[in-house]
């Protein structure tokens, strides 16, 4: 069973999408526990590539596809987890997108996938979103967490918008707002009233995971 | 008579202009508008940034055609109406206008492309093929609009770097000068992409860079050693252009508080580590480069 999972890990550590869907399909027939599997296996692997990924080891490219592998080998446990009533334990309902006024989305997807390879639930809403949507998705949600991406100077601000109007709803503290994105920090982050800064993917998943209190 | 750039970088060091977007959202630019669209509608505002540039020093005055070649345009609701030839024609007019109404007659004229804003597979599904197309028929506006070099800037790809460089070089034989713009990790530099140094040099004097450096990303002190590392990996000539600093809010506006005179202090140590072109980017005013001029020339 160990060599098993070592391999599941490496699969998704080589952002190998076809051997990933394959052990997948292998931990079915032969019955391994879907959510050992997962934790145990392929999380070990994603987890593994950011540890690379901060030092420098690894970079953009393996880190999405190491996040596809895992979405592959996810799609195939997804249903025998849900049968077998083993849901993972999931650390929390993220609402994320980036915010209006700016279409950059590469690194708000990257943080999205990450965060739900890592076990979050994930409604992605894109780019260009206005700051009152992140509020009624997250209240429609009833999401603890809400992730703004800003790419530019003249963005950023939005992110502030969104603190406000959680404010102005009575929800400051009860959605924690995470902000990302080239031109932010932790000094921005305080200033807006944000509840953390992610400077990148992984970073993001520890934040999110401090933040909700898991681990 | 014109003076030639690449024979000038190599005898003495060449003083670029600084940051163009940061100078147009403090003239009024919103969030909703893009340079490139100021360029059809209040080119004034545009030349008044180029003006005051070649009035602190800059001999290079940088077309505010950033985000100008077909594929970035698209990408934009402002953009996405604007014609790229056109745009990037009135980008050079605009700055070759600047130069000859300054004191800076023979300040060089530098035709900006910038990243198309797409990646490559497996990060996204830009194809090599489109990526030359978009940037030739920006490179061709260009030239046909009479820059004197390119300056292919903020690639975060090598390869998107090579597409650009190839496409200048189909359509131009002027000097093209590229810059990267690098992420410090405990390892050292690399692109987000994880290119190194030593291989972006390698890659872009193959396909006939005469300038290579980095931009954008990195505050003055994190561009010195940035420079140490190229000047180890190359022999060709180098620019840098670092931010002033990392921005931070005040009344809901970005500030780059670094001071123009430590901003210049630590560009003296970019020269110093070899840099043979010095300029400024994100953040970065004319101060900084009055600063980076006095600092140079005279010393202080």
């Amino acid at each position: 069973m160990q060599a098993f999972l070592d391999s599941c890990a490496k699969a998704v550590l080589e952002g190998d999408t076809e051997a990933a869907e394959k052990l997948a399909r292998e931990a079915l027939d032969k019955k391994y526990p879907p959510l050992e599997v997962i934790e145990k296996g392929f999380v070990k692997g994603i987890r593994e590539i950011g540890r690379l990924w901060e030092e420098g080891t690894l970079f953009l490219p393996e880190l999405v596809m190491g996040a596809e592998a895992m979405k592959k080998a996810m799609a195939v446990l997804q249903p025998a987890l849900s049968k077998s009533g083993s849901r993972p334990k999931s650390l929390g309902h993220v609402v994320i997108g980036t915010i209006e006024g700016d279409i950059h989305d590469i690194g708000k997807t990257l943080v999205a996938t990450m965060l739900s390879a890592n076990g979050f639930e994930v409604t992605d809403l894109g780019a260009d979103v206005p700051a009152g949507k992140f509020v009624d998705e997250a209240e429609a949600k009833g999401a603890g967490f809400i992730a703004i991406s800003a790419l530019l100077t003249t963005t950023m601000s939005g992110q502030k918008r969104v603190v406000d109007e959680l404010k102005k709803r009575s929800l400051k503290g009860k959605v924690r707002v995470m902000v990302g994105g080239a031109p932010c920090s932790d000094e921005w982050a305080r200033e807006i009233g944000a509840d953390g800064y992610a400077g990148d993917a992984v970073a993001a998943v520890s934040l999110a995971q401090s933040l909700m209190g898991a681990r | 008579m014109t003076k030639d750039f690449l024979a000038t970088i190599k005898r003495r060091v060449v003083i670029f202009d600084g940051g163009m977007g940061s100078m147009l959202i403090a003239a009024g630019l919103t969030q909703r508008e893009i340079p490139e669209a100021w360029l059809l509608t209040k080119g004034e505002k545009i030349a008044e940034v180029h003006a005051a540039y070649l009035q602190a020093g800059a001999e290079v005055v940088t077309t505010a055609t950033f985000g100008a070649s077909r594929i970035k345009l698209q990408a934009s609701e402002a953009g996405k109406k604007l014609d790229p030839e056109r745009v990037n024609e009135k980008g050079v007019e605009i700055a070759r206008k600047a130069v000859e109404h300054s004191v800076k007659r023979d300040a060089f004229v530098a035709g900006d492309i910038g990243p198309t804003g797409l990646f490559f597979p497996p990060v996204g599904t830009l194809k090599a093929a489109d990526a030359r197309a978009a940037f030739k028929e920006q490179a061709q506006a260009l030239e046909r609009a009479g820059v004197d070099i390119f300056i292919i800037e903020t690639m975060y790809d090598i390869r998107e770097a090579v597409e650009a460089l190839r496409a200048v070089r189909e359509v131009s034989s002027r000097p093209v000068v590229v810059t990267l713009t690098f992420d410090r990790k405990p390892r050292g530099f690399f692109t987000m992409m994880g290119d190194t140094t030593e291989a972006a040099a390698e890659a872009l004097l193959e396909d006939g860079a005469s300038v290579v450096g980095a931009n954008c990303s990195l505050q003055s002190g994190e561009m010195i050693e940035l420079a140490e590392e190229f000047k180890l990996v190359t022999g060709a000539p180098l620019l840098f252009q670092p931010n002033a600093g990392r921005p931070v809010m005040e009344h809901g506006i970005a500030v780059y508080k670094q001071r123009p005179q430590e901003f210049a202090q630590d560009v003296v140590k970019i020269v110093a580590a070899g840099a043979n072109a010095v300029g400024g980017c994100c953040g970065t005013t004319p101060e900084f480069i009055r600063e980076i001029h006095n600092a140079l020339i005279h010393g202080k």
